[in-house]
C-alpha cells in the first residue's frame, strides 16, 4: 500500500443510546480503490458522514493527507468529492449548470471549469444532454450526473456512495468505467455497494464492517483465504480405509463420510482435485462424480456478519 | 465568491420556480385587481361633507431673504394651512385641499364640470406675496394686494380657473380664498407696517421732515417753560454750576480776579431772580418769537432723542389697541386668539375616481405578499433537503454563513423586485400615486423587504418539509396580515387594535406606505421611525433564523 490518504484511528459515534461506530481503525494509501461493505445499520453512512466532513467523530482521530480532519478544515475538504447514496443534484438546473454549480462551489473557475465540465460529461455520456435540465433525465443518468458532480473539482480523494442503486446496465457500466478512470487517474476511491460483485470487480482491498466495527479489511484473495473449500466426491468400490488415504493427501483438512462417498474439506482446491483424482485411479475406485464449493466474498461476508448484505 | 455562486444558483432555481411567479406577483395583482373591482369606486373613499377646495401648486417658493423667519415656508403651504386648518370650537364642516399635481389635469377637470373652481397658485406666488406691503421705500417695489372688492387675486400671482356652468360653487370657493388671503396678508403686511413706527430709519424721516419746520412759534417755546425751569432749578442749585461759574468768569480774557470772583458770588446768591427773569421771559411774545425764529422743530430730534422716543411710540401706540398684536406675523396672533395649524386629515392629492380604492389596496397587498416571501424561501430549502443537495453543501468548503447569507441574498433580491414591480403595477394598472415623496418608497420597500427577508429566513430555518412550509407559512402570513391590516385597512381596525398591531412588521409597513400614498405631506419621522423598526424586525427574525437553522 503506497503512503495513507486517509488514517481512521479508533474512531467512535453514538446517538443517543446507538453505538453506530464502535472504534473504527482503517488506513487508506493514496491511488487505492477501496471498498466498504456492510449490511444495513453497520455505519457505513456514518462512517462517510466522518469522513467527508458532514458530522464529526465522537472519538478518535481521522487524518486525510496526513493532516487531522474534522468539519472544520474546509481546505481539506477541497480535496474530497463525494457521490451521495440518494441523489443531490438540482432537477431544475441543467446539467451543465449542476456542474458549474458545484466546481464553483470548491473554487474551480473560467475556461478551467467549462473545460471541466466537458470532460466529465462526456465521461459520464451526457454530452448531449448538458443543457437538458436534470429533473427530466432518466434514473440512471441522474445517477451518472451525480457522480459527474462528485468529481467535477478534480477531488484527490472520492467517496461513492452506493452509486449504481437503482440504474440500468448501459447506466452502470458508465460508472464503472467511470471509477475505473477516475481510480486509473490517481484519485483514491472508496466505494460502498450492496452489489458484491461490483466490488469485487472493482476494489481491490475491502473492508468489512459491521456492527460498527471492522470485521475484515484485506484485498479480495486474502479475504477468500479465510474461508475453506469443500469438495464431494461419489465414489463406487472404494476400499476399506480408503477415507484416511483421501485424509492424507496434501491439502486436505478433512474428509467425512456423505451420500456414496466423501466430503473433503480442502485449502486450495484445485491441486487438491487432482491428486484426490490420481489417488482414485491408483486405487482402483471409480469417480462417479464431483461437486466442489469454493470461497466466496458473499461466503465470507456471511461467515464474518452472520447475515446477507441485503438483510 | 462561493456565497455569490450560492446565491446565484438560489436566485435562479427562484426564478424557475413558477411557484414563487404566482405567489409573489400574480396572485397579489390578482387579488387586487378582484378586490377593487369586488369593493366598488367607494372604496378608499370616506363619506365627506367639508366644502372642497382644489388647488394646483406651482409655487416656485420664498425668494431669498437673509434673516427671515416668516414665513417658514412657500407662502401657497401657508395659504393652504389656513384652508385645511380645523374650524375650532365655531364647529362647522371645515374645508378640505385637494392638491390636483399639474394644471393641466385642473383645466380638463374644470372643463369637464368635474370641479367648479380650481385655484392656481402661480410660479410667482411666494413672491408677490412676499413683496405685498403697505410701505413704500427706495429700492423696494411693493405690491398693493388690495382692491375694490378684496384681494385682487391676479396681483398675487393667483389665479382660478372657473367652470362658466357653476357660478355659484366657483364663486363661494373664491370667496373662501379671499377670506384666507385676507387671513395670511393683513397681519403680515400690518406686521411689516407696525415695525415700522418708531425704528430709527423712520425717526430719522421724521427729523428730517421736521427740519423744514421753522421757526418754532412762541406758543411752542412758551410751553417749554416749566421743563427750561425745572432745568435751571436743578443747575442753579447744584454747588458746582457756581464753581464753573467763577471759573469761566476768571479764565475769560482781561477779567478782573477779583470782580469775576465778585459776579460769581452775585450770580450764586441771585439765582431765584435769574430764574424768575427766565421764567418772565418765556412768557413774553416778542421774545420769545426772537427766540423761535431760526430755530426748527427737527433740531429737537437729536439721534439719542429719536433712540429712546421711537421704541416708546411704538409701543404706545401698539398699547393703544390692546386686543391686538400689530407685530404679529399671523392673524391668530394679530387677533391675540389660538393659533389654527393645518391639518394633514383636511388635505388630499388629487386622485382618478375609483384609484382610491387601489391607493389603499395596493400597498396592503405589496406588503402581505412581500411576507408570502416565507413559501418561496421555506421552499427552496427544504428543497435542498429533499434533492439531497443540502449534503453535498455541507461536504462543501463553506462555512454555515456563507450557506444562510447565499440563501439570503436571492430572496432578498426577489423580495426587492417584487416590492418594485407591485409599486410600478400599482401606477400602470391600477393607476396610484407615489405621492409627493416618491423617492422614499425605495426605503420602505427595501425595509420591509428585509423584514419578509427575515421573517421567511425564520420559517425556512424551522420548517422541515414543504408542506410545513405551505401549511404553517401561510397561517402565519394571512393571521400576521389580518392583526396588521393588510387585509382589511388599517383606517377601520379601532385604536386599540392599530397599537396592537404595531407587534407586526406589517403594520409598521402600512403605516409608511400610509404616510406616502396617502398623505400629501408625508411626515419623514413617521417613514423613518418605521423603516428602522422593520429593520429591527428583519434582524430580529434572522438572528432567530440563525439560532434555529439546522443543516443537519
Amino acid at each position: 500500500m503506497t503512503a495513507p490518504v486517509l488514517e481512521v484511528a479508533d474512531v467512535r459515534k453514538r446517538y443517543g443510546p446507538t453505538v453506530a461506530l464502535d472504534g473504527v481503525s482503517l488506513s487508506i494509501g493514496g491511488g487505492e480503490l477501496f471498498g466498504l461493505l456492510g449490511p444495513n445499520g453497520a455505519g457505513k453512512t456514518t462512517l462517510i458522514s466522518i469522513l467527508t466532513g458532514l458530522t464529526d467523530a465522537d472519538g478518535g482521530t481521522v487524518r486525510l493527507f496526513g493532516e487531522p480532519f474534522g468539519r472544520g478544515r474546509r481546505d481539506l475538504r477541497r480535496l474530497v468529492g463525494i457521490g451521495t447514496q440518494d441523489l443531490s443534484i438540482y432537477p431544475d438546473l441543467t446539467a451543465r449548470e449542476n456542474l458549474r454549480f458545484f466546481g464553483k462551489l470548491y473554487g474551480v473557475r473560467g475556461d478551467d471549469l467549462a473545460g471541466r465540465i466537458e470532460e466529465v460529461l462526456s465521461a459520464v455520456g451526457l454530452s448531449d444532454r448538458g443543457d437538458d435540465r436534470a429533473g427530466t433525465f432518466s434514473g440512471g443518468m441522474k445517477r451518472r450526473l451525480n457522480l459527474a458532480a462528485a468529481v467535477v473539482h478534480r477531488p484527490k480523494l472520492v467517496f461513492l456512495d452506493e452509486p449504481t442503486t437503482g440504474v440500468d446496465p448501459q447506466s452502470r457500466n458508465h460508472i464503472y468505467q467511470q471509477v475505473r478512470a477516475l481510480n486509473a487517474a490517481g484519485v483514491t476511491v472508496v466505494y460502498t455497494s450492496h452489489y458484491l460483485e461490483e466490488v469485487e470487480q472493482l476494489c481491490r482491498r475491502i473492508a468489512i464492517l459491521d456492527g460498527g466495527r471492522v470485521r475484515a479489511c484485506d484485498t479480495l484473495p486474502d479475504l477468500l483465504k479465510t474461508l475453506d473449500a469443500s469438495l464431494r466426491v461419489a465414489v463406487a468400490g472404494a476400499p476399506p480405509g480408503f477415507a484416511a488415504r483421501l485424509a492424507a493427501v496434501d491439502g486436505v483438512k478433512s474428509v467425512a463420510p456423505a451420500d456414496n462417498g466423501f466430503k473433503l474439506v480442502v485449502e486450495d482446491l484445485p491441486p487438491v482435485l487432482a491428486k484426490v483424482a490420481a489417488l482414485c485411479a491408483a486405487a482402483g475406485v471409480e469417480l462417479a462424480a464431483v461437486s466442489t464449493r469454493e470461497p466466496t466474498l458473499e461466503r465470507v461476508f456471511l461467515h464474518l456478519t452472520g447475515r446477507g448484505l441485503r438483510d | 465568491m462561493p456565497t455569490l455562486t450560492l446565491a446565484l444558483k438560489d436566485l435562479r432555481l427562484l426564478l424557475r420556480d413558477p411557484r414563487s411567479a404566482v405567489v409573489l406577483l400574480l396572485m397579489p395583482v390578482v387579488l387586487i385587481l378582484v378586490l377593487g373591482l369586488a369593493l366598488g369606486e367607494g372604496f378608499g373613499e370616506k363619506p365627506d361633507d367639508r366644502l372642497r377646495v382644489s388647488v394646483v401648486v406651482r409655487d416656485a417658493g420664498l425668494p431669498a431673504k437673509a434673516g427671515r423667519t416668516f414665513p417658514p415656508k412657500p407662502w401657497s403651504e401657508v395659504v393652504v394651512d389656513d384652508l385645511t386648518a380645523d374650524p375650532g370650537t365655531a364647529g362647522g364642516a371645515g374645508i378640505r385641499v385637494e392638491v390636483i399635481d399639474s394644471e393641466e389635469a385642473a383645466r380638463d377637470l374644470v372643463a369637464r364640470g368635474k370641479r367648479a373652481a380650481v385655484l392656481v397658485f402661480g410660479p410667482d406666488f411666494s413672491d408677490r406675496m412676499d413683496r405685498s406691503s403697505f410701505l413704500a421705500a427706495p429700492g423696494f417695489e411693493p405690491v398693493n394686494p388690495f382692491g375694490r372688492d378684496g384681494v385682487v387675486l391676479d396681483r398675487v400671482g393667483l389665479s382660478v380657473l372657473r367652470d362658466p356652468t357653476q357660478p355659484t360653487a366657483s364663486a363661494i370657493i373664491e370667496q373662501v380664498a379671499q377670506v384666507s388671503l385676507f387671513r395670511v396678508l393683513i397681519p403680515y403686511m400690518i406686521g411689516q407696517a407696525f415695525a415700522r413706527v418708531g425704528d430709527d430709519r423712520f425717526m430719522e424721516q421724521l427729523a428730517e421732515m421736521l427740519q423744514d419746520r421753522k421757526p418754532i412759534p412762541p406758543d411752542v417755546l412758551r410751553e417749554l417753560d416749566p421743563v427750561v425751569q425745572k432745568l435751571l432749578a436743578a443747575l442753579t442749585a447744584d454747588p458746582n454750576f457756581a464753581a464753573i461759574a467763577l471759573d469761566e468768569f476768571r479764565k475769560a480774557k482781561g477779567s478782573d480776579f477779583l470782580k469775576a470772583t465778585g459776579d460769581a458770588a452775585t450770580i450764586a446768591r441771585r439765582t431765584p431772580e435769574f430764574r424768575a427773569a427766565v421764567g418772565r421771559a418765556f412768557q413774553d411774545p416778542k421774545l420769545l418769537a426772537a427766540m423761535g425764529k431760526d430755530l426748527a422743530f427737527g433740531e429737537v430730534l437729536t439721534p439719542a432723542v429719536r433712540a429712546e422716543v421711537g421704541p416708546a411710540v411704538r409701543k404706545r401706540v401698539g398699547d393703544l389697541f390692546p386686543s391686538y398684536d400689530f407685530t404679529a406675523p399671523t392673524w391668530a396672533q394679530l387677533t391675540r386668539n389660538q393659533g389654527r395649524e393645518g391639518a394633514d386629515r383636511n388635505r388630499a392629492v388629487y386622485a382618478e375616481p375609483g384609484t382610491k380604492r387601489y391607493q389603499v389596496l395596493v400597498p396592503q397587498y405589496t406588503v402581505l405578499s412581500a411576507f408570502f416571501l416565507v413559501l418561496s424561501v421555506g421552499w427552496l430549502f427544504t428543497a435542498e433537503r429533499r434533492h439531497g443537495t443540502l449534503v453535498r453543501l455541507r461536504a462543501a468548503p463553506l462555512a454555515r454563513w456563507q450557506v444562510l447569507v447565499g440563501k439570503l441574498l436571492p430572496c432578498l433580491l426577489v423580495s426587492l423586485a417584487q416590492g418594485f414591480l407591485l409599486m410600478l403595477a400599482g401606477r400602470l394598472l391600477f393607476g396610484i400615486s407615489w405621492g409627493p415623496r416618491p423617492w422614499l418608497l425605495v426605503p420602505v420597500v427595501a425595509c420591509t423587504s428585509a423584514a419578509a427577508v427575515g421573517l421567511a429566513m425564520l420559517v425556512a430555518a424551522v420548517a422541515k418539509t414543504e408542506t410545513q412550509v405551505a401549511v404553517y407559512g401561510t397561517l402565519l402570513v394571512l393571521v400576521l396580515g389580518g392583526v396588521s391590516g393588510s387585509l382589511m385597512p388599517r383606517e377601520l381596525m379601532p385604536e386599540s387594535m392599530k397599537r396592537a398591531s404595531l407587534v407586526t412588521p406589517h403594520a409598521w409597513a402600512l403605516d409608511a406606505y400610509s404616510q406616502l400614498l396617502g398623505s400629501p405631506d408625508p411626515q419623514l419621522a413617521v417613514v423613518t421611525t418605521a423603516c428602522l423598526m422593520l429593520l429591527a424586525f428583519g434582524a430580529g427574525f434572522l438572528a432567530i433564523a440563525w439560532w434555529r437553522l439546522d443543516l443537519e
